[in-house]
């Protein structure tokens, strides 16, 4: 019995650790990771600056909920942080390259 | 889809909408309200007669200004029309030798430069009142709170809403079975199938609503695009809001030409009304005029505008277009606002913000539903429990009390008071915070009930109020054709009703959950559903 209730206590405690990681994927790391795309976007997109800059924001803020929406559904808390994080260093790689290669205005 | 996924989504629904769920419904009924923010500015303002010709109010506010403030920087006219209480206009005086480049437009300096023009032409007096733009400003700066935390809050709670749709529509294996079935009187079932017809039917609403409700935030939330392509945002609002190029005061005087002249060409131009006019060096040679076209004719929130020499009348800029990215941001901002709605459109917009309203309180309260019946001893639940128990009473039930209490606050305060606008809103704080201590001393139902039927008797004795102690009750507005003002009254009449019914409802309400329970082991589920 006693066993049994530990590890019940421990179930518990990783359900709570896995959810605790899928909110720091969700939110902090969520909104970073679109904000980083937003620069990227607002690099890459083709048309005028301001333009460029205004439909990276739109699609930045759609990314929030998408990030969200991912950090629940992927296999493990783990996979959810790692997975946003890479999102996000893809897009700040992206981002800075542009802005060391072009500059701004 | 798999099962895994509808689960993980069905869990987030849950919990991204109980965390938030009751500044989201605060924002809701708010932004509900604002529909008919222009309609309530008058109603709240029961001394003012309604605009016949605009015109003419355009001339007086002309004459006032130029009494008034002859010399000033700049004068900013808002155009009347038959929904507006007349045309608001304030002026910014010249900047004092060594003062600097400043917008001269502080708090309490913006307070003294202000005045309202009545029907008449003449300033009108009438009691002091944020009218129905307290509700505009409440549903996204709340109030005693620095507006910048409002607004990321609201934001949050605004893309936790987004979330929860998304998520909302994983979560539902038949949503097209979900959006004809209602099973009354059925207690949880009952609670989840109102909550998805509310939130189904106007489920294109509450997506756009959010959603652009985000982009109006945006600037705000998302600043990092403009931070990846300019050293200098100026640089991108001047791309975004292009001005007439700004020119030296002549300092020769020169008369101001009649700015209803420029705004009959401006009309004539635009092909569609406009809201407001700015001069700039009014009574100089050098004075400009710049008019925009009411976004009440357009869906992009950012309408065009004409500028003009004020003392020839000669067109001398039109606002450059701003690019398709920038147009799609004021479309949706736009979409959100409504302005663009005329009358039937705007009430779909009020019914779909009541639906979005009800799909909130109905999903908080769904959440108690569900777990009430699982609870081990139902006669102590859980901290937890309670406290979103009573938090839903506070807010659902509370709040629309308090808003009814603003309203009787607008009309029983003294009109000479000091400071009364701000003590009308004080009264909607002060009436929700008794609804609070209610909601946690009273029994759960009783206090229910209590806050539901006294809403209801507030808001039904309003129209009455103003049948018995006004000039422009229901008949009298009906009878001066002001459909605004005797559609709001009925409204007022039509709601309290309906809340009275649902207190009704609910102090005669028995529980059914043992019953079911019984039920529901004697046969097999009719449906096993994924948790929400």
């Amino acid at each position: 019995m006693m066993v049994l209730g530990q590890n019940h206590a421990r179930a518990r405690w990783a359900r709570r650790g896995d959810i605790a990681l899928r909110v720091l994927a969700a939110v902090p790391l969520g909104y970073a990771a679109s904000s980083l795309w937003a620069m990227a976007l607002a690099r890459l997109l083709p048309g005028t600056r301001s333009g460029a800059t205004v439909a990276a924001a739109l699609v930045a803020l759609a990314l929030c909920a998408v990030a969200a929406m991912w950090a629940f559904a992927a296999r493990s808390g783990w996979r959810a942080v790692w997975t946003i994080v890479l999102a996000g260093g893809v897009a700040a790689a992206v981002a800075w390259l542009s802005i060391a290669a072009t500059g701004r205005a | 889809m798999s099962k895994g996924f509808r689960q993980s989504q069905a869990f987030l629904h849950t919990w991204s909408g109980l965390l938030l769920g009751w500044v989201l419904f605060l924002v809701f009924i708010a932004g509900t309200i604002a529909f008919y923010r222009e309609g309530l500015n008058r109603w709240m303002r029961p001394e003012l007669a309604q605009v016949q010709q605009p015109m003419r109010v355009l001339a007086g506010a002309q004459t006032f200004l130029a009494r008034k403030a002859p010399d000033a920087k700049s004068w900013f006219i808002a155009v009347a029309d038959a929904q507006s209480p007349g045309a608001p206009v304030f002026w910014v005086p010249q900047p004092k030798p060594g003062e600097g480049r400043g917008r001269g437009r502080g708090g309490r300096g913006r307070r003294d430069n202000q005045a309202l023009i009545g029907a008449d032409g003449l300033v009108a007096t009438a009691r002091e009142t944020r009218g129905g733009d307290f509700f505009y400003r409440f549903h996204f700066d709340l109030h005693y709170m620095p507006v910048i935390w409002a607004r990321w809050l609201v934001g949050f709670a605004s893309m936790m809403t987004l979330v929860a749709i998304l998520s909302g529509i994983v979560t539902h294996k038949k949503i097209f079975r979900d959006f004809f079935t209602l099973r009354r009187a059925k207690g949880q079932r009952s609670w989840l199938d109102g909550h998805n017809a509310t939130a189904v039917l106007a489920l294109p609403f509450h997506l756009m609503i959010t959603y652009t409700g985000l982009v109006t935030l945006m600037a705000l939330l998302m600043p990092w695009a403009v931070v990846a392509n300019y050293t200098d945002e100026r640089a991108m609002g001047d791309a975004l809001f292009p001005t007439m190029p700004a020119i030296a005061r002549a300092g020769r005087p020169a008369p101001l030409l009649d700015l209803r002249t420029i705004a009959a060409d401006a009309e004539r131009r635009l092909g569609a009304p406009i809201s407001s006019i700015e001069v700039s060096e009014p009574g100089d040679a050098a004075a400009r005029v710049t008019v925009s076209q009411s976004p009440n004719a357009t869906l992009n929130t950012r309408t065009p505008r004409l500028g003009y020499d004020g003392v020839t009348g000669r067109l001398l800029w039109q606002a450059p277009p701003t690019g398709a990215a920038a147009e799609t941001a004021g479309v949706m901002i736009g979409l959100h606002a409504g302005r663009f709605a005329g009358a039937g459109l705007r009430f779909l917009y009020f019914l779909c913000g009541v639906g979005g309203t009800v799909m909130v309180a109905s999903g908080m309260v769904l959440w108690t539903v569900k777990r009430r019946e699982r609870l081990p001893d139902p006669q102590c639940p859980h901290l937890g429990f309670r406290i979103v128990e009573r938090l839903n009473i506070a807010v659902i039930a509370g709040l629309p009390l308090g808003i009814a209490a603003l309203f009787w606050a607008n009309r029983l305060l003294a009109v000479g008071m000091k400071g009364r606008a701000e003590w009308e809103i004080h009264a909607m704080f002060l009436a929700w915070a008794g609804t609070a201590v209610l909601a946690c001393v009273r029994e759960p139902r009783a206090a229910w009930a209590g806050l539901l039927g006294a809403t209801g008797a507030l808001l039904v004795g309003l129209p009455l109020y103003d049948l018995a102690f006004t000039n422009r009750g229901l008949f009298a507005a009906l009878a001066q054709g002001d459909l605004m003002l005797a559609g709001l009254d009925a409204a007022m009449l039509v709601i309290g009703i309906a809340f009275l019914l649902i207190a009704r409802r609910v102090a005669r309400h028995r529980p059914i959950t043992r019953v079911m329970r019984r039920e529901r082991r004697a046969t097999t589920p009719e449906r096993q559903e994924v948790t929400i």
